[in-house]
């Protein structure tokens, strides 16, 4: 028996085009709060296992980040913001973007429950499952409420990171899931409101297409009082420090009267290219503040013990 | 191109796919990530298995 194979065209996508697949700078964002969920946990985990729990987290993003690219290839080559990237540029085909993104995803899954812990893996899995086939295949294109629910995929990482130590699940981890949660929202309608006219090209239901933009600067005050408060929490909850407390209560208010100038404003979108910019400082300021907190926590009570023993 | 010319261990010349110097330099890049990445996963799992088995590593039962 003989089988006749079509011709392919070599392919043409080298190694950056690849690291573009993964979406480095979400993936960062993740690997931080991951790292942040796994360093404010109880216990104590060997610093190669914590890597390799990093390391999972942020190939399974990766490869979250490649099958959105995949799926979306339509709408991202119709988009000047993401025009530019490896599908749309021809320089990889969807099915290498998929096959890669697969493979990725059950590699990191089952390393973090091999060489870590199932439950850990078991809710990465959920995450990269998450973003891509609720958000990326579904709400993206359906409905405005899309970055609201599919934001949970990107809230997240700390819950991983925590359970990577801990197995388990707990209210501090929650948190903040629920501040990255009620933080994505206003940040993306901030985008949005600038970028309406992309969307609306690329047919994607963003607010401000379906609801006007009087609609979505409303939701981005809604969403940012929910969230000041909620920034506060670690610090009223006694699992952050005072530093803690002063950077959320002043960050929140800083958010707050960002918003409040994005609802005021009626020409032009320069509120809201400032609160876009503004809210990434924001949500690193608390995950880094929150980071040195308890590393600053942790040196001083091994100094304590070291001079009182 | 047949499947049995595929598996003929002479290499062909002529008629094959020949690779631009574009196509020849991306193959490269991919080759020399992939086996970066293997590396790093081997590491990965030598490194987990002192940390988890520690002196254990050479005891086993008979």
């Amino acid at each position: 028996m003989s089988v006749t194979l079509a011709r392919i065209e070599p392919s043409i996508a080298g190694f950056g085009d690849y690291v573009a697949l993964l979406k480095p700078r979400v993936m960062s964002l993740v690997v931080f709060t991951a790292l942040v969920g796994l360093l404010i946990a109880p216990g104590h985990v060997h610093p190669v296992i914590a890597l390799t729990a990093l390391l999972c987290i942020a190939v399974g993003a990766g490869a979250a980040g490649a099958l959105n690219m995949w799926y979306d290839a339509d709408i991202d080559a119709r988009m000047l913001r993401t025009a530019g990237r490896p599908i749309p540029q021809g320089r990889v085909t969807p099915g290498e973007a998929a096959g890669f993104g697969l493979t990725l995803a059950v590699f990191a899954v089952a390393t973090l429950g091999l060489l870590v812990n199932w439950v850990a893996a078991s809710l990465l899995a959920f995450t990269i499952a998450f973003y891509v086939v609720i958000y990326t295949m579904w709400l993206k294109r359906s409905t405005p409420q899309n970055i609201v629910i599919g934001g949970a995929a990107g809230a997240l990482p700390p819950i991983i990171g925590w359970a990577a130590v801990t197995g388990g699940v707990a209210v501090e981890p929650i948190v903040l899931f629920l501040i990255i949660f009620f933080w994505t929202p206003p940040h993306f309608w901030a985008l949005s409101l600038y970028r309406a006219e992309d969307y609306a090209r690329a047919g994607i239901p963003m607010l401000p297409v379906v609801a006007g933009e009087a609609e979505t600067r409303r939701q981005i005050v809604i969403y940012t009082l929910i969230l000041a408060p909620l920034g506060v929490a670690p610090w009223l909850l006694g699992y952050a420090g005072p530093l803690y407390g002063i950077a959320s209560v002043a960050g929140g208010a800083a958010m707050i009267a960002l918003a409040l100038r994005v609802h005021a404003e009626r020409q032009g979108h320069s509120a809201s290219k400032q609160m876009f910019g503004f809210s990434i400082f924001y949500l690193f300021v608390l995950f880094a503040v929150l980071l040195a907190d308890r590393l600053w926590g942790g040196l001083a009570a091994q100094a304590v013990s070291h001079f009182a023993a | 191109m047949m499947v049995s010319d595929a598996m003929d261990e002479t290499p062909k010349t002529e008629g094959g796919i020949r690779l631009t110097e574009q196509q020849l330099r991306a193959r490269r890049s991919r080759s020399v990530a992939i086996a970066l990445a293997l590396g790093a996963f081997v590491v990965v799992i030598f490194l987990v298995t002192l940390v988890k088995l520690g002196s254990n590593v050479l005891t086993r039962p008979m």
